[in-house]
């Protein structure tokens, strides 16, 4: 994580399910319920960079706060969902920072084979990402729901090659700068 | 540096050879084609820069020469002002063609220096602790003032005003830098720092498994041409070291690979960042 | 400080940078030698042929001061063959068509000869590779280079064939062929660059790397921020993966074992 980047901050942000294993006394406020307990098997979504720091007793082998989960955004629904076919998949409504948190998620879980879908899935939908951005007329039909659901990393690629194919078309005439 | 390459030096000596010249501008314009293309400040090349500025200036005044040797012409009468014309029909034209190449040089030179102060503000802290790393004494003298009672923003930019070397800096870009940081330090002291909690003050904190110093990233991937017969792109591991070779560029190819990767070949020229 | 632009030359810097490829001029007028920051410029005496730079080619062109002679291969039949090799060639069928060889690199023609790089030292003593915009690819006559050399796009062919085409178009000969030409090629080549996205993450690993050879500057331009943004982000979502083959490689090596690492490299050399 990047201490001043503002994408890295938001991905942290991002909630994922976490099980209490312990009593915890006056944590209650995470469920809504001030001044109560947290009793053990307690399922609460919590923010990442919590979740992360109230696991780490898992991970350093004495007895753990929380369990992790998988966030319902890299479920085992979406990843077949996204091998089926990752252009009709509306990520940002799963996650505006759906790359970071998968980034971050396989940090602290060992997962194989989410690396290769969401390598697969992110080939596949810039190759979209481009052909939309490169596209002087502007998005129609079936791409304005596709440039709708790109998260925040796809849109920064659409930036990208829509910025440097505008720059080109400007430099040689085509265009007028704006 | 092989013995062919020391003898060839000494035959191609520094010089204000015509070819120096254009070898100088091709260098030049190499290097800011190469400051844009990656994140990370490029070691400056204090004698190519030099001889640049040198060029530079002594274009400038030649300019100047030449502008007034036609301001000084004779009184415009009628008679006079053709005989000037036609003692030197091309001078407007010379001048506007000096003109125009001193301002392309002039150009490149302000866009490579406004690229690295840009990369140097935003990576100020990792560069002044890259400066002032290379002298040991200091930082732990520095260390020392840190344990006083009232820690402060500006406690934790570190001091560099006794580094032997600049790499990969000029020397004006390091003072910059420093200011630079110590004026946003003193800033933020004023403006919001100085309410925190004093364990919260430092700009090089490390809690919680995040560096507040961020560095360029050397890992991404750049566009280069090889010119050399064949140069393999190495693999770096954690800490920069070499660990392994990974595919070999031929001579013409242009590759899209890491920067990490080529890095060792650039400095030694074998390829060009494009 | 504030500097707008993002990494790697844009579009504009580009064009700048095709403006100090030589070219051969016919001059109108005579012109003494001058002494630029550049390089040294050669006295004009008409009708001798000279060498200048683009930018001053047109600055005399647009003062009808000189004519610029097309670049060799900037005439209707190279660049139909070109096309032709670019879009019928099995060979390259996925990859740029062969760019003009480098000093000292053997010809497409004498393939399987073994190039050998000729430095320059510059004053400092260190190695000097030549390279576009400073080779002779786009004079009349392309000196240095044999004539059985097929036909070929420079570096800056974009750049050049557009700002001939604008300022000189009646230097050149048959110009709205050459003008629909160009506009065929940028088209075959584009297809074939964005073909490529599906191999890009051999770059995305350490030590592998995406082949371009034969890439134009303004290509390269144009695609640089969706390429960059591509492999860095494949490279950001495979880092664990990266970090479990590191480890993987360093126990082998402690334990001496078989280091099966240069085979895999292998497999990571992908061309367009």
């Amino acid at each position: 994580m990047s201490y001043y980047d503002i994408d890295s901050i938001l991905t942290d942000a991002q909630k994922l399910p976490c099980t209490f294993e312990l009593e915890v006394p006056g944590l209650g406020i995470l469920e809504g319920n001030p001044g109560e307990d947290i009793k053990p098997g307690t399922r609460i979504d919590l923010p990442l960079w919590l979740g992360e720091m109230l696991s780490i007793g898992a991970r350093l082998g004495t007895s753990r706060l929380v369990t992790l989960d998988m966030p319902s955004a890299l479920s085992e629904r979406v990843m077949n969902a996204l091998k089926a076919d990752p252009r009709t998949v509306d990520l940002r409504s799963l996650a505006p920072h759906f790359y970071s948190l998968g980034e971050r998620i396989l940090e602290l879980f060992e997962e194989e084979e989410l690396v290769d879908v969401l390598m697969e899935t992110f080939k596949k939908r810039a190759a979209e990402v481009s052909d939309q951005a490169h596209n002087p007329r502007g998005a129609v039909g079936d791409g304005v729901d596709f440039l709708r659901g790109l998260d925040e990393t796809e849109r920064q690629l659409f930036r990208a090659a829509h910025d440097r194919a505008k720059e080109m078309r400007v430099w040689s005439g085509e265009a007028k700068r704006k | 540096m092989d013995i062919d390459d020391i003898l060839a030096s000494v035959d191609h000596g520094p010089g204000a050879s015509p070819e120096s010249t254009s070898l100088d501008h091709q260098s030049l314009t190499r290097f800011w084609v190469s400051e844009r293309a990656v994140s990370e400040v490029l070691p400056w090349p204090t004698a190519l820069m030099d001889r640049m500025m040198d060029r530079v200036r002594m274009q400038i005044e030649s300019i100047e020469d030449i502008a007034a040797s036609s301001a000084d012409a004779p009184p415009p009468t009628t008679h006079n002002q053709n005989a000037n014309a036609n003692h030197n029909p091309n001078l407007n034209l010379r001048l506007s063609i000096l003109q125009t190449d001193l301002a392309r040089t002039q150009y490149i030179i302000r866009s490579l220096l406004r690229t690295r102060l840009a990369k140097l503000t935003k990576y100020s802290m990792h560069y002044l602790v890259k400066l002032s790393s290379t002298n040991q004494i200091l930082s732990q003298s520095q260390s020392q003032s840190q344990s006083q009672s009232q820690p402060t923003p500006e406690d934790s930019v570190p001091d560099i005003s006794a580094i032997a070397s600049f790499d990969p800096l000029s020397e004006s870009e390091a003072s910059f830098v420093h200011a630079h940081q110590k004026l946003l330090a003193s800033h933020y002291s004023g403006s919001f720092m100085g309410a925190f909690p004093r364990q919260l003050r430092r700009l090089d904190d490390n809690a919680g498994g995040t560096s507040m110093i961020q560095g360029p990233e050397t890992r991404e991937v750049v566009f280069v041409r090889c010119l050399g017969a064949a140069v393999p792109v190495l693999v770096v591991g954690e800490g920069d070291q070499e660990e392994d070779i990974g595919v070999t560029m031929r001579m013409g190819d242009v590759w899209v690979v890491r920067w990490e990767g080529v890095k060792a070949a650039w400095l030694k020229g074998e390829v060009e960042l494009l | 400080m504030a500097f707008p632009l993002p990494r790697g030359i844009t579009p504009s810097e580009i064009g700048f940078l095709a403006e100090m490829e030589m070219v051969t001029v016919v001059p109108r007028q005579r012109l003494e030698g001058l002494e630029l920051l550049g390089g040294p410029i050669e006295p004009l005496v008409p009708p001798r042929r000279a060498s200048l730079p683009l930018w001053l080619a047109l600055l005399l062109k647009r003062q009808r001061r000189a004519n610029i002679m097309p670049p060799s291969w900037l005439h209707p039949e190279p660049l139909n063959l070109i096309l032709e090799v670019e879009s019928q060639h099995p060979d390259y069928r996925d990859a740029f068509s062969p760019p003009p060889p480098l000093p000292g690199q053997p010809s497409i023609r004498d393939d399987g000869l073994a190039p050998t790089a000729r430095p320059q030292y510059t004053p400092d003593g260190n190695r000097y590779y030549a390279s576009p915009p400073f080779l002779p690819q786009n004079t009349a006559q392309t000196e240095g280079f044999s004539s059985r050399d097929p036909p070929a796009l420079p570096f800056h062919w974009v750049e050049m064939g557009n700002m001939l085409l604008e300022s000189a178009s009646d230097d050149l000969v048959e110009p709205d062929q050459i003008r629909r030409l160009l506009k065929d090629l940028r088209e075959v080549r584009l297809a074939k660059m964005r073909a490529g996205t599906d191999v890009l993450d051999a770059a995305a690993t350490g030590g592998g790397g995406v082949a371009l050879t034969g890439v134009g500057a303004m290509e390269v331009g144009e695609e640089r921020g969706f390429l960059t943004g591509v492999v860095d982000n494949l490279r950001k979502i495979g880092a664990s993966k990266e970090q479990a083959r590191r480890e993987q490689m360093a126990e082998q090596r402690a334990n001496g074992g078989y280091d099966g690492a240069q085979d895999e490299e292998e497999e990571d050399y992908m061309e367009f």
